[in-house]
């Protein structure tokens, strides 16, 4: 099952890997000579559109997805892959925000509940398995743990501990948010972007102890890198913003003509431990960031239990998306994916750039 | 309390009555020029800091301090602003513009201008219509290194690159690295690639849907200031060599010109008061779209057949009917602020 909202860019670049190793869509493209059946649902239909039905009668369990054109026997269900689920939504009907909460929480409880019973492999792990992990103070914590470089961190809403921190650094401190979520300012919408701390930033210090922050030394940076962790699978896309003014502090500006995004080959053990660290937070899947300084140490910054991959696969021509279908399928024992990227790697970096500047015509 | 400490607590005060946002920046102006009047010892002067992709401001107020110096104070109040909400900036802080969803910076639009078309459109338009063109395109497909050289050798034709050193001279003045140019390079060849693909797909459809709009018709017209009457096509080159007579000196393509052509043109492209009309009938005068008149007759018309040079013509057509559609479809929002 892909469970993922309806128009994901992710789900459908799957969906097509899927379908290249014989699997096919239910509902969609039923094929003649069988094949593995994919159930693409979001779990916003839920309660709203579509109905869950658990029971357990006579010692016998069945649980059941009516999704108002299909009626799928959920205990068949092998794998689910998490990519982009809405979240529970009660439907239009219900128009009371507080009786809307009430079923969307009812609805998330039940399905919790379900999805706890499915003899199935999840990825990257189920709702309150992501959660976890995603959680920067747990997740830092068992990246040191596990041996990985980490800057030195604060967290703190002690607004005495700002201009600490700022000195310890020598004055090159960033600042970051520990979860993001959304919010305004006079109205419109704004984002905490890695924020480099000034002596400016000092002054207002009192803010700090509204809510807690990030605090870490500014690591110089030779390139970030993102690396997607699927099963055992290890795949490194490196992040070149030294070039864009908007991009250079935080690549999530995304300023794409001036940040060079290439496949990167992660040494084996680190390789190694990024896939450790994955499978000890409990899940099978992550998108982990990390530094790469000028000298070349492998600073890990932080987990993304979640975390997004199509401009890994798009820009730097990282085969992600296979890597996924491969698990979902578990037909990860032919060592294809990586091989897929090496030769990736190699056609990507042949130094093409003087042949375009001495012309192909002359 | 000390004169100096009795300034000092003013001052924060009118800091921190100060508005911190842009709008609220000539109202702050006034209040510590007021301020000032009433401490001329201070000499004092409100700096103001805008923060760059946010409406927030912050304040400083300078003093000279009684036994030489400066006072540098700043006071920002409590007003429950978490620390890194305070710090934020807008979503869309240095974008220029956002076309479904795809945003586009201020240096990437500037990008975009070298390669504009200079085609009969803004370059709001152009620069919307890279953006479609660029989602639609970005397949994840590589492309291929012949691609990308055709793509290369046409840049530098159209600018007059015609070697290594002044294509890297070119590079150095638009500040472009190696890695930059090469990424510049695919994103073009990207676009082509995607267009002829599009062409190639639609062309037969777009063909067999408006075959009229791919007739091969050969006219003429004639436009001018000058009003030319013609009952036949006879008598419409025969007036030919009399219109445009002795007058004043226009400027280099004015209106009073006259523009006589005789040509092959595919139905759609002909003047609109030619399009369809029966071979030998002359058509005009009438209001020209430029100003003037236009005089002119259909000579012969040969229905439309799907040979390369129809279906390319047809590609095109339909390539900017499609491209039409989705800017129409297209949620665009501009950050001009």
């Amino acid at each position: 099952m892909i469970m993922s909202a309806r128009g994901d860019g992710a789900a459908e670049r799957v969906l097509a890997a899927l379908r290249r190793r014989g699997a096919h869509l239910v509902g969609a493209d039923e094929p003649a000579g069988g094949g593995t059946p994919v159930l693409w649902w979001d779990n916003g239909d839920y309660p709203g559109r579509s109905r869950v039905t658990a029971t357990f009668t006579g010692g016998e369990r069945r649980l059941v997805l009516d999704t108002g054109t299909l009626s799928v026997d959920l205990s068949r269900i092998t794998a689910v892959w998490r990519s982009r689920p809405s979240g529970p939504q009660a439907a239009a009907a219900v128009t009371d925000p507080s009786h809307r909460a009430h079923a969307g929480l009812q609805a998330e409880v039940m399905l919790d509940g379900v999805w706890s019973l499915l003899d199935a492999r999840w990825l990257p792990g189920r709702r309150a398995d992501e959660l976890r992990a995603h959680n920067k103070v747990f997740h830092l914590a068992r990246a040191i743990e596990l041996g990985f470089t980490v800057p030195d961190t604060t967290y703190t809403n002690d607004p005495a501990a700002l201009a600490d921190a700022y000195e310890a650094a020598d004055g090159r401190l960033v600042a970051k948010q520990i979860a993001s979520d959304r919010f305004q300012v006079d109205g419109v919408q704004h984002r905490a972007y890695t924020t480099v701390v000034t002596r400016r930033h000092l002054t207002s210090r009192h803010r700090v102890r509204h809510e807690p922050i990030v605090l870490q030394p500014y690591v110089p940076k030779a390139v970030e890198l993102r690396v997607i962790v699927v099963g055992e699978r290890v795949l490194a896309a490196e992040i070149d913003a030294s070039g864009s003014r908007a991009a250079r502090d935080d690549w999530r500006h995304y300023d794409n003509d001036r940040v060079r995004y290439a496949p990167h080959a992660l040494p084996a053990d680190v390789a190694r431990r990024c896939a450790r660290l994955v499978a000890d937070v409990g899940l099978t899947y992550a998108a982990l960031d990390f530094i790469v300084t000028p000298g070349g140490e492998y600073v890990f910054l932080e987990l993304n239990s979640n975390g997004a991959w199509g401009f890994v696969e798009l820009w730097a021509g990282l085969p992600v998306s296979d890597a996924i279908a491969d698990w979902l399928m578990d037909e990860l024992t032919d060592g294809r994916v990586n091989k897929l990227a090496d030769e990736r790697m190699d056609e990507l970096t042949d130094g093409r750039v003087n042949k375009l500047a001495d012309g192909g015509e002359q | 309390m000390t004169d100096l400490a009795e300034t000092l607590a003013s001052g924060a005060a009118l800091l921190r009555s100060l508005q911190r946002r842009r709008s609220g920046v000539a109202d702050a102006r006034r209040a510590a020029d007021a301020w000032a009047a009433r401490h001329r010892d201070a000499n004092a002067r409100l700096v103001v800091d805008r923060r760059p992709g946010s409406p927030v401001v912050d304040y400083d107020l300078l003093l000279d301090h009684p036994d030489g110096g400066t006072i540098a104070l700043s006071a920002p109040p409590e007003d429950g602003v978490p620390w890194l909400i305070d710090h934020s900036t807008h979503w869309a802080a240095g974008h220029l513009v956002s076309v479904d969803g795809v945003h586009v910076s201020v240096p990437q639009a500037l990008t975009m201008l070298r390669s504009l078309s200079g085609r009969d459109a803004s370059p709001y338009q152009e620069i919307v219509d890279q953006c479609l063109l660029a989602a639609a395109g970005d397949d994840g497909e590589p492309v291929g290194a012949a691609d990308l050289q055709a793509t290369a050798d046409e840049f530098r034709r159209g600018r007059g690159l015609r070697d290594r050193a002044s294509t890297l001279a070119w590079m150095a003045a638009a500040g472009m690295s190696g890695e930059q140019f090469e990424a510049y390079i695919e994103g073009i060849a990207r676009r082509r690639r995607f267009r002829r693909e599009k062409e190639a797909e639609l062309a037969q459809g777009h063909l067999a849907a408006a075959p009229g709009d791919f007739a091969r018709v050969r006219a003429v017209w004639v436009t001018g200031a000058e009003k030319v009457v013609a009952g036949d096509v006879a008598e419409l080159f025969g007036a030919l060599g009399s219109v445009g007579g002795p007058g004043s000196i226009g400027e280099p393509g004015a209106v009073g010109d006259v523009v006589v052509t005789v040509g092959v043109r595919w139905e759609s492209d002909l003047p609109e008061a030619l399009r369809g009309a029966p071979p030998g009938r002359v058509v005009g005068p009438e209001q020209a779209p430029g100003g003037g008149f236009l005089t002119g007759a259909v000579l012969s018309r040969t229905p439309a057949v799907a040979d390369a040079e129809t279906l390319e013509a047809a590609g095109r057509a339909a390539f900017a009917c499609w491209l039409a559609e989705r800017r129409a479809a297209a949620t665009i929002e501009w950050h001009w602020s």
